[in-house]
């Protein structure tokens, strides 16, 4: 209870001033019950408005404060420091918002001082109310989890393990690498995508800090912030891990040799069931596919496993079980990657018409020198050349009936590949390419662009209507904007440049990390501009394609921006934790478990006291305050700190 | 089940066939058929001059379903069309449901929304459904390849709930199926039929079907199919007319679904108007080649 409040009205320059009458409401607040002080300034906020509220809490021994000023997301934390300096416990503290909610929304001088006269009576009633909150201490487990072993993932990775900090990387392929190591160049640089990449995995791999777990998969999430238990599943190899020497006698002995689809080969090419994803992988060791492998699917092989034969270090072992191992971490980096959208929903491009039709993403493996072709570009339906390519862009994106938002690398991929392609085929390919508008906005894109342009290439700037197989080529009739014509294109191989889209299994992930999703499937950042890297849920950060579309540049700096986030939690040895959580009257409380089931944190359980009755149980430690199970509450049993309804409901009485 | 048969103008008038195989197969598969009196054009053809009385008209005649209480078969596609696109407007739109209705009640009608509007493909999928026609089939066909047509009006646009998908439709292809009727993709597919460019292009509309027509007969199809009475009239009446802009001798048999449906249901060939076809369909003979 406190009953010498000093309120303190803030001018904000003219912002509040000019609609309401300061003076007024300082002489008002002076009359509540209460109330020992009133004051005000021109900006409440600055160093001077700071020492006014500290000096008058010591100089009129205040119990309590009330600030009208701004809204409390704005300066709250700001204000709960000065008064904490000034000596009163942070939570005697309550803001009444007289910017927002008052002066920025009315026209009506004398209408806004006598509502923020009410919103002021109302935050002194509760301020009268208000009880001295302490916060409690965290200890924090110094690891961090990175789950994605793309190219953020291990950004993120290094960078945390750099600072000091033990960091699993998990990773769900056989290999670290992700997308990029499918690439084979890179814009608008033209870089090895594999030389560039290699080192990085190979150095994640080998840092003292970083333990790596590959072929692996995050299971269970519990916890929060500072201390999460992760359960992750080691998926089972079939190959013994220490002996296996990555030398690959197996995958050519295999019977299945030559009948896999490979999907780091986009599925063009065909591997054995035992298998590398690519020569340059990390680890080195090879894998069993349990979809493919005979002696996994039909329990036997022929006259027996050719893979055991060829194996001299003796590393095949079927008799392999997934493990399941527990970790300690205090953060964890989200970098899970994209997935390409299907282009088969867009039926009237052809995808599942004919084979001449191809993905960007497979015409990366056929450019690739690792690639199935070993960097020769055939099509796919008889092995020839090509002698005219066409590039459809957006396919799935910016469009309406499937995916409405830009993939930011369709543009820039196309093009590099267009340059790719004069490289390996010469003058002599027709390359052409269709376009709504070319997206080439990063460092050195224009530049990239506009050599392409300069090449002999043909740019129509619309979207075709349909790709149409005639004998052995394909037909695309496209409207070119820009010239007003309709042309009709006869071409050997078209690429479409799919979506990106979250990955199949985003919705899942989410729930067992509990973190949001924006409408679209991806990740949802807790600010879209000061807080991009941040999670609604404290402790777990984004980096790379899972939270939106972008290039292998943002993804970088994305995962290193996500790395110094979590070491910012990490370096700390206890973090303080916020004590607006909820708290369980058990005198009212029936057990009826409302709360539990409004509740997105798990931070409540029903526990049985010594006379065998159920009581919700709060854990701080989880509690976000979100405030959802005081709301469901049926007996008004659960109630938040700070905003407990005997607080609340004389703060209504007053203010209206 | 029974339901309001909206005839519209071009089958009853000309494509007697479709509306023959229509009366003779329906009831055989407990789909009974209601006719009632006063309904008038469905505005479709005006549209491009005045879209209110399109809309009005439209919304006429389903009114004049809606006071039997019954819901809606409009065997042509465009009248298909209309019907669906007025319920549409009408649904979500008060003021137009308003004033339209404000028209109506000179005959003492009025719109409530309360009916569906059915296409032929509706009926035989969706209401009657595959199960049901494979059951009924006393003579299925047997060594057959046909090239499908939907025409436009059945599957666009989209936005407004059509019977199939715009780009991938596959009822006929499966309803063909359970008579014993092979299918197979072709690229030509969706192409238009021409149809609605014959008063002002009329050499352009019959090179549409010409094309169309020639490539089918390229790829070895035994038999062209379509549902809309405007398409057969290019493929079925014209085509001999067709053949000469694309300068290709034409003979392809062009049969309504229900026709074909009919005959595997060993329905005779007069009364299924078989003899009003005027392409060469004596190639094909009931249940064979």
């Amino acid at each position: 209870m406190s009953n010498k409040i000093g309120v303190f009205v803030c001018h904000c320059g003219i912002n509040i001033a000019q609609m309401v009458d300061v003076k007024e409401l300082v002489e008002y607040a002076k009359r509540l019950d209460g109330v020992a002080v009133s004051k005000d300034y021109k900006y409440m906020c600055s160093d001077v408005g700071a020492k006014l509220i500290k000096s008058s809490i010591k100089k009129d021994k205040l119990d309590g404060v009330v600030i009208a000023c701004c809204s409390p997301r704005m300066h709250e934390h700001t204000f709960r420091g000065v008064v904490e300096d000034g000596g009163i416990n942070a939570f005697n503290l309550e803001i009444a918002n007289i910017r927002e909610q008052c002066s920025w929304a009315h026209d009506d001088k004398e209408g806004a001082t006598q509502k923020a006269k009410s919103l002021v009576r109302g935050a002194v009633a509760k301020a009268r109310l208000l009880e001295p909150l302490e916060k409690s201490k965290i200890n924090v487990t110094p690891n961090a989890l990175v789950v994605g072993g793309g190219i953020a993932g291990i950004q993120s990775a290094l960078d945390i393990a750099e600072k000091g900090h033990k960091v699993y990387l998990v990773e769900k392929t056989p290999s670290l690498g992700g997308r990029m190591a499918q690439l084979d160049k890179t814009f608008p640089t033209l870089d090895c995508s594999g030389c560039i990449l290699t080192p990085k995995m190979m150095e994640a791999a080998n840092h003292p800090n970083i333990e790596l777990l590959s072929y692996s998969e995050v299971i269970e999430v519990q916890g929060s912030i500072g201390n999460y238990n992760v359960k992750i599943k080691k998926k089972a190899r079939y190959v013994d891990f220490d002996k296996c020497t990555g030398c690959g006698d197996c995958i050519d002995a295999c019977r299945m040799k030559g009948h896999v689809p490979s999907d780091f080969d986009e599925n063009i090419g065909k591997r054995s069931a035992i298998y590398m994803p690519f020569p340059q992988a990390v680890p080195l060791k090879c894998t069993v596919d349990p979809d493919y492998c005979l002696m996994l699917t039909k329990g036997k092989c022929g006259t027996g496993p050719l893979c055991i034969k060829a194996c001299e270090a003796g590393a095949i072992d079927f008799k392999q079980k997934d493990e399941e191992i527990e970790i300690k971490v205090g953060v964890i980096v989200v970098a899970t990657g994209y997935d390409l959208m299907n282009p088969e929903s867009i039926y009237e491009y052809g995808y599942s018409k004919s084979l001449d039709v191809i993905t960007s993403l497979q015409m990366e493996r056929f450019i690739n020198s690792s690639g199935p072709t070993t960097g020769d570009i055939l099509r796919p339906s008889n092995g020839e050349k090509p002698k005219s390519i066409t590039y459809i862009l957006c396919v799935g994106s910016r469009d309406e009936t499937e995916n409405p938002w830009c993939c930011r690398i369709g543009c820039m991929s196309a093009l590099k590949q267009m340059y790719l392609l004069k490289e390996k085929l010469g003058d002599e390919v027709e390359l052409n390419i269709c376009y709504m508008d070319i997206r080439s906005f990063g460092k050195g894109y224009e530049e990239f662009y506009r050599k392409i342009r300069g090449m002999n290439t043909n740019f129509f700037r619309g979207r075709p209507s349909e790709v149409r197989p005639d004998g052995d080529k394909l037909n695309i009739d496209i409207f070119d904007t820009t010239t007003n014509k309709l042309f009709e294109i006869k071409t050997d191989l078209v690429v479409l440049v799919p979506a990106l889209v979250a990955r199949l299994d985003a919705n899942d992930f989410a729930r067992i990390l509990r973190i949001s999703q924006s409408a679209d499937g991806f990740y949802l950042e807790a600010h879209p501009k000061l807080r991009p890297v941040d999670t609604f849920t404290n402790g777990i950060f984004i980096a790379g394609c899972c939270q939106a579309p972008k290039d292998i540049q943002d993804s970088v700096a994305q995962a290193s921006g996500a790395a110094s986030r979590a070491t910012n939690i990490l370096s700390k040895k206890e973090l303080e934790a916020e004590p607006l959580v909820s708290c369980v009257d058990e005198d009212l409380c029936s057990g009826c478990g409302t709360c539990i089931s409004v509740c997105s944190y798990n931070a409540i359980e029903l526990v049985e006291d010594k006379d065998g009755k159920k009581r919700a149980k709060v854990n701080e430690a989880l509690c976000m305050g979100c405030g959802a199970c005081a709301a469901s509450c049926p007996s008004g049993a659960m109630q938040q700190k700070g905003f407990k309804d005997k607080q609340l409901k004389p703060m209504i009485e007053e203010t209206l | 089940m029974k339901y309001a048969l909206y005839p519209g103008c071009v089958m009853p008038t000309e494509q007697y066939a479709y509306e023959m195989s229509i009366r003779e197969i329906l009831p055989r598969l407990d789909f009974e058929l209601i006719d009632l009196k006063n309904f008038s054009c469905c505005g479709e053809p005006i549209k491009s001059v005045n879209q209110m009385l399109t809309l009005t008209l439209s919304a006429r005649n389903i009114a004049i379903a809606e006071k039997e209480g019954l819901d809606i078969f409009a065997p042509c596609p465009m009248c298909h069309l209309a019907l669906s696109e007025a319920k549409r407007i009408l649904d979500t739109d008060s003021e137009m449901k308003k004033r339209v209705n404000e028209k109506l009640s000179d005959e003492e009608l009025e719109y409530t929304g309360n009916s569906d509007i059915l296409s032929i493909l509706d009926v035989l999928y969706d209401k009657i459904g595959v199960e049901k026609i494979k059951n009924a089939v006393k003579k299925p066909f047997k060594n057959i390849k046909a090239a499908t047509h939907y025409g436009c009006h059945l599957i666009r646009p989209s936005e407004i709930g059509r019977s199939d998908d715009s780009e991938n439709p596959q009822k006929m292809e499966e309803i063909l199926k359970s008579i014993g009727i092979n299918t197979e993709y072709y690229p030509e597919k969706l192409d238009c039929c021409g149809g609605l460019l014959t008063a002002n292009l009329p050499e352009s509309a019959l090179t549409k079907t010409g094309q169309k027509l020639q490539k089918v007969q390229e790829y070895g199809f035994d038999l062209f199919v379509d549902v809309c009475p405007w398409c057969h009239r290019q493929y079925d009446s014209k085509q001999t007319k067709a053949g000469e802009t694309v300068a290709t001798k034409l003979d392809v048999p062009v049969f309504y679904l229900t026709q074909l449906i009919g005959m595997s249901m060993s329905i005779s060939n007069n009364k299924l108007g078989l003899e009003m076809n005027l392409s060469p369909i004596n190639k094909i003979s009931g249940g064979n080649k």
